[in-house]
Parts: C-alpha cells; structure tokens; sequence
C-alpha cells in the first residue's frame, strides 16, 4: 500500500518551520524513492508474468494435437481421392443482406471446454485451435465466457447488398502435400455509407494444414470446429456439407486492402439462435443451412507448422472508431447445388 | 414449388379474371411474390427486422381482418404456415381447416398480406431464420372486438 504521507512518528522531530520544511522535502523523497520501487517491482511482476504467460502460449503451440496426423499426411504426393468420386457443388446468395460478426466474448460450452477442474480444448494457438484456460473466466466452479473478444460471439450487425458465388470440387481426400481440390470464391456487401467490402480466394488451396487438417483445401460432409479439433472451438460442433481454406485477397471499393489472408468458407447447418446468438451445440439446428466466411486475424508462420495473430486490413470502421481486425461473415439466402463428379 | 399467393387473391380473382389474365397475373405474382394486394388497410403491420424478429411476436385479429407484414430490414425473409416449408414441428402450427400460406422470399422493403377467413391460432416463421424467427396471429371471430 502506498502511503500518501509519513507516519505521525516522524513529526515530533521537525518542530520548527525550517525543520518542518527539511521535514517536507525528506517526505517527498521519501514518496518518490517508494514510488520508483513500487514501478520497479511492478514492471519485473508483469514482466515475469508476460514472460512466463509467452512460455506457456508456446508449449500450448506445440502441444498441438494434429501435430502427428500432419505430419504422417503433409509430405504425401499422390494422396487418395475422395470414396466414391470427386463431388462439385455450388453456393450461391444472388441478394439480400449478409450478417457480420463483432468482435464479442464467446461463452464457454461445457461440452467443448470441459470444466476448470477437467479442461478441454486448449491446446494449439490460441483462437486458433485452443482455447488457453488463463484467458477462460470461471463462475461457480464452470467456466462461462472467454476473457476477451474474437470473431466468435453473439454480436453481429446487418449489411446490405450481399451475394456470393462458391463453386468447388472435393477431389482431393486427406491433407498432403498436393491436391486437385479446386474452389471459386467470390463475395461482397456493402455498408450503410456505400462503401463496398469483398473477398475473393482462392489463388492457392490449403492442401494440408499447418494446425489442423484441411483435406486438400476442401472437405464434404464432416464435423468441424467445437469438439472436432478441425479449427476454432469458439466456433459449436456443425456439421459441414463443404468447407475451404486458401490463400485469398480482401477488398474495399475494388481495391485490395490485404493480401493474401487465409480465407475459409463453409456451408453448415444452422448455428444461431434467437437473436442471432451463437448456438452452444445443444443448440444447433440440423434441418436448415447457413453459410459462414471467415478472413481471420491470424496467418501461418512461414516454415512453422502453427499460426501468429495478424489483424486484416478491412477497411471497415467499428463504432468506437478502431479498424474490424476479421471478416466473419454469414450468408443466409442461399441456392446450392451439388453432384458426384467433376 | 409451392404457390406464393396471398389467399385473399386467390379468393377472388376469378370474380373478375379470364383465364390469360389469370397466367399473366400467376406469373406475376411468382415474379414478385410480396406486393401488397388488398385495397383494405390492414389491421396490423408487423416488421421484420435486421436482428431477426418480427416487430410483433403476438397479434390478434378478427376473422376478415387483413394482416401486411414488411420486411423493413436489410436481410431476406419470409412469412411461411406451411409444412412443406417447415422444418421444425415447433416452427408453425395452423388452426383446422386453415389454408397454409407463404410469402416467397421478400427482399428489403418489399411486403406481404394475408386475410385470415379462419378463427384459431397461427403460428408462422421465416423459412431462412426458422431457428429464431417466428411469432403468432391469433384470429377471432368477427365482430368479438
């Protein structure tokens, strides 16, 4: 505790007005050398403290689980095709809106997330593929919401004037290190001052993942995200009729802000609720579909097997005025079509 | 596919249409499936919103009485009763003897009406939002109110 004045103990030997003087100037001195100390000591705990939460993001990196899987698949050069042939599909919003994700704190399923006494999932970068128990807040012995916001929450806002056309080929079966999966992607939606947002992918597919499996690039009628291990757990358990992940451009006005950024899509069954709160997965809706585009705020580390947080450039300007670091963006009105065959 | 006809139209026009006037207005109404088509003023206006959610989740209505609901958002939605649409049993119900009915799908600012002939409880739903989106219209018989 840091006092604001000297024990009256000291006051009996500064009677007079010099002494009282001499009396004030040792009091200062006295407050600034405990202030100095009291930084000192502060800045080494948070030091000590970033150093050794730095430590533990690191071990939790290498800790990833897929790490094995990778690598036994990555370096394959005549992987597997798909069991029963290739499949191609469509995806496609002609109009209507889109809804945006804001950044928000994730509340925790248990069924995900475990409890903090039994965690679960977290393990890999952190966003990414885990979630760190640190930055998990605890009531009553569960764990209830992240620490800090992310892509993955209940906020979101309307956006005009969106369409999106997904054409794609899964040929392609397991990671490796080349694949014949092929996508075509393409989306865009404006906001209410006209300006024009869109992402294009892909110049390049994943045909293997750096933290966790992407199936050649594109993947059909799988499990991702919650308890899958296939990306994020901020994301519920959905079954997914057809993802992505590829090297893509962001635009704004038919400028491109950033590239190139991972770019992931998937068509998924329904994974809001009322309000368009993100569903838990006790309250997902199989019978209806939705489509999902993320631009995330992390990229692979060249020659690493992991990822780093890296903000995208998306132009777009929240209302506290600070720059949307990610695109997640959700499109609801939706032709698809799809058949066995290239 | 099914017809997206609101049902007070479908009552009367072959009062007054030839069969050509008929298909030219069927293939209009399939076209723009949402115009409002009664010359009434509805006894209710429900909106539909950006956040999903129609402005009124309950109304009440007497037996006649025309109910317009418009999509004062930017996303698209729909004003569905119909099974073959629905998904989810808790999604709509109908009261015996009702008609089912269906918007199509209505773009920002465009409207739907229905005109309810049938007394009982209708509870409907937007086909894309049918996890969050539905409410109620509860039909009286005339002349309660």
């Amino acid at each position: 505790m840091i006092r604001t004045s000297l024990p009256t103990r000291f006051l009996p030997f500064f009677s007079n007005a010099s002494q009282r003087n001499e009396g004030r100037r040792l009091r200062t001195g006295l407050l600034v050398v405990a202030a100095a100390v009291l930084a000192v000591l502060l800045a080494n705990t948070t030091q000590a403290q970033d150093k050794n939460m730095k430590k533990m993001l690191m071990q939790l990196q290498e800790m990833n689980q897929a790490d094995g899987y990778l690598e036994a698949h990555r370096d394959v050069e005549n992987p597997p095709e798909l069991l029963g042939g290739p499949l191609s599909f469509a995806v496609e919003q002609n109009s209507g809106g889109v809804l945006v994700g804001l950044p928000d704190q994730r509340e925790l399923d248990s069924d995900v997330f475990g409890t903090p006494e039994m965690p679960l999932a977290f393990t890999g970068t952190p966003g990414v593929t885990g979630v760190p128990v640190p930055f998990r807040e605890v009531e009553n012995g569960q764990f209830t919401q992240l620490d800090r916001p992310t892509p993955f929450g209940n906020k979101s806002t309307a956006m005009p004037s969106g369409s999106m056309m997904l054409k794609a080929q899964d040929v392609t079966a397991t990671d490796a290190a080349t694949t014949e999966d092929q996508v075509k992607f393409k989306a865009s939606w404006e906001d209410k001052q006209g300006n024009t947002y869109a992402v294009r992918c892909c110049e390049m597919l994943s045909a293997a993942g750096p933290e966790f499996p992407t199936f050649g690039g594109v993947v059909t009628n799988h499990l991702l995200h919650g308890f899958s291990g296939v990306g994020t757990p901020l994301m519920p358990t959905e079954y997914t009729y057809a993802a992505f992940w590829g090297m893509g451009a962001v635009l704004k006005n038919g400028e491109v802000v950033d590239k190139p950024r991972v770019v992931h899509g998937m068509l998924t069954e329904y994974v809001r609720t009322e309000g368009y709160e993100l569903a838990s997965d006790s309250e997902v809706t199989p019978t209806r579909k939705h489509f999902h585009l993320m631009v995330a705020p992390f990229m692979p580390v060249k020659g690493e097997h992991k990822f780093e947080h890296n903000n995208v450039s998306t132009g777009f300007q929240l209302p506290n005025g600070k720059e949307l670091p990610f695109w997640h963006v959700m499109f609801e009105n939706l032709n698809i079509e799809s058949q066995r065959g290239e | 596919m099914s017809l997206l006809w609101p049902t007070r139209i479908g009552r009367l026009a072959p009062q007054f249409l030839g069969s050509a006037g008929l298909l030219v207005l069927w293939m209009g109404a399939l076209a723009t499936p949402a115009v409002a088509q009664t010359s009434e003023e509805p006894a209710v206006t429900i909106g539909m919103t950006n956040t999903l959610s129609f402005t009124k989740d309950t109304v009440r209505v007497e037996v006649g009485e025309t109910v317009r609901w418009e999509n004062s958002s930017v996303i698209v939605h729909t004003v569905t009763a119909d099974s073959e649409e629905a998904t989810m049993e808790e999604s709509m119900r109908l009261p015996e003897g009702a008609a089912p009915f269906h918007s199509g799908n209505l773009a920002p600012d465009e409207t739907f009406e229905y005109t309810f002939e049938t007394p009982g409880r209708y509870r409907y739903f937007c086909v894309p939002h049918e996890a969050a989106m539905r409410a109620t219209v509860i039909v009286e018989p005339a002349g309660k109110g």
